[in-house]
């Protein structure tokens, strides 16, 4: 999937404001960001539910824009929301869907069967929707895409309320597809745990733009090393970080300040002499990996203090380093 | 073209019958909807049957109201099946739908078509209890076969028209709310519960141009009179008027999501 300068302007916003990626055959490609970052509006573009402003979509080499038919045909979807019919039973909802995509009636009840014994559903196949848990639907909505057999598939949100253990289920079942059908798949997700686990690549979106592309574990190397937490009673522990030229992430919440420094348990004794000097107190100091949590701050600023951006917070500490 | 022609065809009635279906798994819905036009006959009827104002010629005044009644009720339920998309687009239902490669008119026609099956419930429940009181109808197959034909097309009529409402209005409140203010003035701005001919001008108007009024002229024609010199005229008007509606209805479509 070739994905080339994406925009779709509503009304009063723009939704997604020119976004570029691509996607391999066979891979679990993630969109994550934060509510309302346009990741659901890029998918319904992707799946010719929504015309994109302007940009391009190829799809297996078809124009998704010119060809909208031919895209569907491909695609498999399960939307953010609940999209099984309560009112009917497992096995009516996988029939409906396996009669819209066309599956020929030879056939169609062994495929049906199948599915739903592939998603572990075979014992309440004949009861109604809507006595199905949470975690049973969203495995019947991945069942359901899968008698069309589809070569990519968009999963928005799957764990989604869902309790650890369902969630757990759900990706197990996710990254069983991807080995068995090699279908590509795209999934939307803010959990950081889910892209993780389950993304061979991931994009991170904030305010409709795609701010970083990558693997998750390159993504956290180019953080730039560790995190170290410092607490301090002192209120300008901050300041003195800022003017000694450390890398400040996120905070200062409740007296914490992220460091990123390489080799974080090298660098502590330097950092405390340095802090001892200026007459900062420290309470206690930490050192960690860096998660996609915090690729994912890094990137979007998220938990920034005043709202502001990291970049912009760095050219403020750069220019008051250049006035000291 | 025959293949895509044939394709289309199975969608609608892949959509028609799982409409259909989750009507059987929940019947209590049928039932209460008998409730009204029952009242409509057995005390409506019969308290105007008494009372002989109503200039309808040599017939009684429950046979001149059965037909009405029979319309009423499968326009009562068609009228508000913009609310089922409306819930089915905030269940994520339709959005799915939207994404595999059914033609938007196809779910429209698919809907509108189950919504007339829907209104042959209704108006069987109706004819049996017309049948119970004793009113007295034509029960020639090939006439009730005709006023089948002019249920469907009603159903299909009120509910593109509350489908085209629901894209539009987009939520609800205002779909049960026009809808409710829709129905009743088209049930008695036609020839329903008494001739136009006793209305004024303005109503007369109305009258002529409410795709309801035909409906039941050509069943009453069917059912009771036996007058079928103006049926072509009545089954053209509303076969008519509905596919223009299921147009409308999918053009508008695309408005409720998004």
């Amino acid at each position: 999937m070739e994905v080339r300068d994406l925009v779709k302007d509503y009304p009063r916003v723009r939704a997604v404001a020119g976004v570029s990626f691509d996607i391999e055959e066979g891979e679990i490609f993630g969109l994550l960001g934060p509510n309302g970052a346009g990741k659901t509006t890029t998918i319904r573009m992707l799946l010719t539910l929504v015309q994109p402003t302007s940009g391009s979509i190829q799809i297996f080499g078809i124009d998704a824009v010119a060809d909208p038919g031919r895209v569907r045909n491909l695609a498999g979807y399960v939307p953010q929301d609940v999209s099984v019919d309560g009112e009917l039973t497992g096995w009516e909802n996988m029939l409906m869907y396996a009669q819209l995509y066309d599956v020929p009636s030879q056939g169609r009840k062994t495929l049906i069967d199948e599915a739903m014994g592939y998603m572990g559903l075979s014992d309440r196949m004949n009861d109604m929707v809507n006595k199905y848990s949470g975690g049973m639907m969203r495995r019947l909505e991945i069942a359901q895409t899968l008698v069309n057999r589809p070569k990519m598939l968009y999963l928005d949100e799957p764990s989604i309320g869902l309790d650890p253990n369902a969630r757990r289920v759900i990706w197990e079942h996710i990254e069983k597809l991807r080995q068995e059908f090699g279908t590509t798949i795209l999934i939307t997700t803010h959990d950081m745990n889910e892209a993780d686990r389950l993304c061979n690549r991931i994009g991170i979106m904030d305010r409709g733009r795609l701010v970083a592309v990558g693997a998750p574990a390159q993504l956290k190397t180019e953080l730039g090393g560790d995190i170290v937490t410092v607490t301090a009673q002192s209120a300008d522990c901050l300041s003195k970080l800022r003017e000694s030229g450390y890398s400040i992430m996120a905070g200062p919440a409740n007296g914490h300040v992220d460091v990123v420094m390489q080799d974080g348990e090298k660098q502590i004794p330097r950092l405390m002499e340095m802090l001892h000097s200026c007459g900062v107190v420290v309470e206690s100091v930490s050192v960690k990996k860096p998660t996609l949590d915090d690729v994912f701050l890094h990137f979007t600023g998220a938990r920034i203090e005043q709202g502001d951006s990291f970049a912009k917070v760095k050219q403020t500490r750069r220019t008051f380093k250049r006035l000291s | 073209m025959n293949i895509g022609l044939r394709k289309y065809f199975r969608r609608t009635m892949t959509l028609a019958e799982f409409e259909i279906r989750k009507l059987l798994h929940d019947q209590t819905q049928v039932w209460i909807r008998v409730v009204q036009p029952a009242l409509w006959l057995l005390v409506f009827g019969e308290a105007f049957s008494k009372l002989n104002v109503i200039p309808i010629g040599n017939y009684t005044y429950l046979q001149f109201l059965t037909p009405g009644v029979l319309a009423q009720s499968a326009m009562f339920v068609a009228i508000f099946y913009g609310i089922n998309l409306v819930a089915e687009r905030d269940a994520g239902l339709l959005n799915k739908l939207l994404s595999t490669p059914t033609p938007r008119s196809a779910i429209v026609v698919g809907k509108a078509f189950a919504a007339g099956l829907r209104g042959i419930v209704q108006a069987v429940a109706v004819f049996i209890l017309a049948l119970i009181i004793g009113v007295h109808i034509s029960l020639n197959p090939l006439h009730l076969l005709g006023v089948l034909l002019f249920v469907i097309f009603l159903g299909m009529f009120f509910s593109s028209l509350s489908m085209c409402l629901a894209s539009l209005l987009r939520t609800r409140e205002r779909v049960m709310g026009v809808g409710q203010a829709l129905m009743m003035p088209l049930f008695f701005a036609s020839n329903a519960i008494y001739p136009s001919t006793i209305l004024p001008g303005w109503l007369k108007a109305i009258v002529i141009v409410n795709p309801l009024s035909y409906v039941i002229d050509g069943m009453r024609g069917l059912l009771v009179t036996n007058d079928l010199s103006k049926l072509p005229v009545d089954l053209l008007v509303i076969v008519f008027t509905s596919v223009v509606m299921m147009a409308l209805a999918s053009w508008s479509l695309k408005r409720i999501i998004s």
